[in-house]
């Protein structure tokens, strides 16, 4: 034979090493589901990995468990549709300040703390021109949504001062 | 002209008919009934958002929310959801901006970081964006490696384990809704809380939000909100150009959107 | 900033509206992999010149070419795998590729290319390396038996049938090294996100602006390889470069220039946006730089009676320049566009190299890379006599008799 077929004989060659090296490293669930290549080519166990991801938010009825009195006084006023973990949920995990540990009780995994800064209330209620200024209650309907100019509003004052922001009202002075 | 009272009978008879069927014909259908009449949706089962930029307020909780929800370090600037917010003055100028993806929300009147008189705002509104869940997802199409694919139920996913990195599918998002993870070094994006919807339960950002700005659901189930809303009400998409046909619906949108 | 920093955010500058996870993605390491892909095709179909189309005035530089193209060709994708953020992953595209990419058979067109490359390097100096296997002893001496594949048939009838299959691989490899190329352009091309790649005319930019980089990259490897050498240069094979390179800067120059008077003909909604990039931002590297010195001056260089050694030279060293800056603002000025059409984003390379993502994405790096393919070529040279063809005085003197006898022979 011709020496000329000597470099198809390496590619051929190099044809065959990778077909087999394939075979062994492609993973064995790479398919593509309902025959559909072009937006079904995948590992199908990676779609486990993301059901399996954990649930962190538990909402208020994982905290109303213990907290029986906060959670009643939070589903009676403006409050009600808050989870606890929008002002509870610490970011900065050294701000975590639960005195349970409740990864290790309940596996829950957020860092929760309080945080009573002003910041944080501002997000809702600070008065800009293009903020809804009501919102729809599935129960009241249309509510009012109460707004103030964090400059004028008793500036420089923590608003847990004054606001019982459970209950979205004042704090009464028998406290 | 002369009339039988067999013909007069007919003629009434007819003039009922026509006057009441209809009525009746609309009381059997109800509204959403007849829209899907018009619009069938797929039996599939389908994850679909819709969003109400009318009720949304901009306090971000539903992006803080997601990346404590979904681990995606919270000081790094990338957002798995994040919120828009449209300014336009009274001289006609807009100014958009989305500081941090909005994850301390907006507490100042400060577009772009320039505080501006509120007598100088002619129209604002907030627009929460996040993955579109596309139905002809154009990242997925163009992963060279199949390392990101479309469940059954419509949600675009990531396989960690295997994606290299190209940054294609970054690049081919016409959205933006897809970044690279800090720590797992691959194409992070929203999954629709896929670990949360498919347990029964709202996703992180649906949860947080106060004001019911955000609703996911299925939109093949005559019960899901989404549905609802989507066969009875007037909603619109992003970027419709793109042909991605994105699954993520919004409610008072305005064409300085972008 | 503590904590973990966002992919991209070290480098991008972000102006105006763009959206929190918009930043450069695509940085300098894929600037530079569409130019050392374009350096190959031309420097390739140089080449294939010689050996399909008997352009004698070529064959000093033919086998250089050659050589050339494949020692940039082992380069081509490190850059590829420099951007990757997983790059030991980068074998799973040839493990699950998934064909509806545009980047997913980049691999199979590279492999393919490299073959044919490879094959017809083998063809070219199989005489040279059997003489070699025979003679040296030792490690040089096995190596040049492995490359002889175990063949040692010398004959005037093997040697014939080599010639033929040369001349069939040139000519395959034309369209192979098109394709590649032209493959590069389509990657980008088809991006329908960014604007100003979004043209069906991407390919054809590429393979253009593609063969005059490869062209003008031989002219200077050449000139400063034979002065170095204190060789002797022929005219001919020279004018000859230049020539071909005359006709495809023209083209290159016709087709950037619809695409950008189409865009701005159609005025889409993005051509605020892109007309603010072309005539602002990145107007000095599009227009002083791309244009202007990329190909206006030395077209004309070029086109001035009595080409000398030096303007050829000249030209080609702008060519180069030109082209890189091309794919600098193909790449980059795409990207530094929002895709919110409202704001803009500005790439800052980092050059001190003090951590990890730093070094891969710094000047340092990639330096080294554009350096490599000449590094190779230099080891080649030690093995093959890739130089050997060079004329003399007196063949070049020969050549140029054979052409001006032509040309007369036109009149």
């Amino acid at each position: 034979m011709s020496h000329a077929w000597r470099p198809v004989f390496v590619v051929l060659a190099a044809i065959v090493f990778f077909l087999v090296a394939r075979v062994i490293l492609v993973p064995s669930d790479f398919s593509a589901k309902n025959g559909d290549y072009k937006y079904q080519w995948h590992r199908l166990s990676s779609e486990q990995y993301w059901k399996d991801f954990p649930v962190k938010h538990k909402g208020m009825e994982f905290c109303g468990m213990c907290h029986v009195p906060i959670l009643e006084k939070l589903k009676g006023g403006g409050h009600q549709n808050v989870q606890c973990e929008n002002c509870h949920a610490m970011f900065n995990p050294e701000k975590k300040s639960h005195p349970i540990d409740l990864k290790e009780i309940s596996g829950y995994l957020l860092n929760i703390g309080t945080d009573r800064s002003r910041e944080l209330c501002k997000r809702c209620h600070a008065e800009l021109p293009y903020r809804p200024s009501t919102y729809t209650d599935p129960k009241k309907g249309t509510v009012k949504f109460k707004m103030i100019d964090p400059d004028k509003h008793n500036p420089s004052m923590e608003c847990a001062m004054c606001h019982d922001v459970h209950s979205a009202g004042f704090k009464t002075a028998a406290k | 002209m002369n009339l039988s009272r067999r013909e007069l009978l007919k003629m009434g008879l007819v003039a009922v008919c026509g006057t009441v069927i209809p009525l009746s014909a609309l009381e059997i259908l109800t509204p959403e009934a007849a829209a899907s009449l018009i619009h069938p949706f797929s039996k599939k089962k389908r994850w679909a958002f819709v969003v109400d930029t009318t009720k949304c307020v901009g306090c971000g909780m539903c992006a803080k929310a997601c990346k404590l929800e979904n681990e995606v370090p919270f000081d790094t600037e990338v957002q798995r959801t994040w919120i828009e917010r449209y300014v336009q003055l009274k001289d006609g100028k807009v100014i958009i901006d989305s500081p941090q993806g909005a994850r301390y929300g907006y507490t100042k009147n400060d577009p772009q970081g320039k505080e501006i008189k509120d007598s100088e705002v002619a129209k604002g509104l907030f627009v929460p964006k996040l993955c579109n869940q596309c139905e002809k997802p154009s990242c997925v199409q163009v992963c060279p490696v199949g390392a990101t694919y479309k469940t059954e139920d419509g949600v675009v996913l990531v396989d960690r384990g295997w994606c290299i990195g190209c940054g294609y599918c970054i690049t081919n998002c016409p959205y933006f809704a897809r970044f690279f993870h800090p720590i797992t070094n691959t194409a992070d994006k929203c999954t629709f809380c896929y670990h949360r919807i498919t347990k029964g339960l709202n996703t992180a950002c649906v949860d947080s939000c106060a004001f019911g700005a955000r609703k996911c659901g299925l939109i093949n189930d005559p019960e899901s909100e989404v549905f609802k809303i989507l066969s009875t009400e007037r909603v619109s998409v992003l970027k419709p150009e793109y042909g991605n046909e994105p699954h993520v619906f919004y409610i008072g949108l305005d064409h300085i959107v972008r | 900033m503590e904590g973990h920093m966002a992919h991209g955010a070290l480098w991008t500058v972000k102006e105006l509206f763009t959206y929190p996870n918009e930043y450069i993605y695509w940085t300098i390491t894929i600037v530079v992999y569409p130019y050392i892909t374009g350096l190959v095709a031309g420097a390739f179909v140089l080449s294939s010149m010689y050996h399909v189309f008997g352009k004698e005035e070529l064959k000093p530089v033919a086998k250089f070419s050659l050589v050339f193209s494949f020692a940039l060709l082992l380069m081509a994708t490190s850059p590829l795998m420099l951007h990757l953020t997983q790059p030991f992953r980068s074998i799973n595209i040839m493990l699950t590729p998934h064909f509806y990419s545009a980047i997913a058979a980049f691999t199979i067109v590279y492999l393919s290319y490299m073959a044919i490359v490879m094959a017809e390097i083998w063809f070219v100096f199989r005489p040279f390396i059997i003489e070699q296997a025979m003679e040296k002893k030792g490690l040089l001496g096995l190596i040049y038996k492995a490359m002889t594949l175990g063949s040692f048939d010398v004959s005037e009838k093997a040697l014939h049938t080599d010639e033929k299959i040369i001349k069939i691989l040139a000519a395959v490899g034309i369209p192979a090294a098109a394709l590649l190329h032209g493959y590069v352009g389509f990657i980008f091309g088809s991006v329908k996100t960014v604007p100003l790649w979004k043209t069906p005319l991407m390919p054809f930019i590429f393979l253009m602006s593609a063969i005059i980089s490869g062209v003008s990259v031989c002219i200077v490897t050449y000139i400063t390889g034979m002065a170095l050498k204190r060789n002797f240069i022929c005219g001919a094979s020279i004018r000859s470069m230049c020539k071909v390179l005359v006709w495809f800067l023209v083209a290159a120059f016709i087709l950037e220039g619809v695409d950008i008077i189409f865009h701005a003909y159609t005025a889409e909604e993005s051509w605020g946006i892109m007309s603010e990039l072309l005539f602002e931002r990145f107007a000095f590297n599009m227009i002083v730089v791309q244009w202007f010195f990329g190909m206006i001056v030395p077209l004309l260089l070029l086109l001035l009676p009595r080409l000398t050694m030096l303007r050829a030279f000249i030209s080609s060293a702008l060519v180069l320049i030109g082209v890189f800056t091309m794919r600098w603002d193909v790449v980059i000025g795409g990207q530094s566009m929002s895709r919110s059409f409202a704001g803009f984003l500005t790439y800052k390379m980092p050059i001190i190299p003090n951590s990890i993502e730093a070094l891969k994405e710094g000047p340092i790096l990639i330096t080294m890379l554009l350096l490599m393919p000449f590094f190779l070529l230099f080891i080649f040279n030690k093995i093959l006599p890739v130089f050997i063809e060079v004329f003399n005085e007196e063949d070049c003197g020969f050549t140029e008799g054979l052409l001006s006898g032509k040309d007369s022979a036109k009149h």
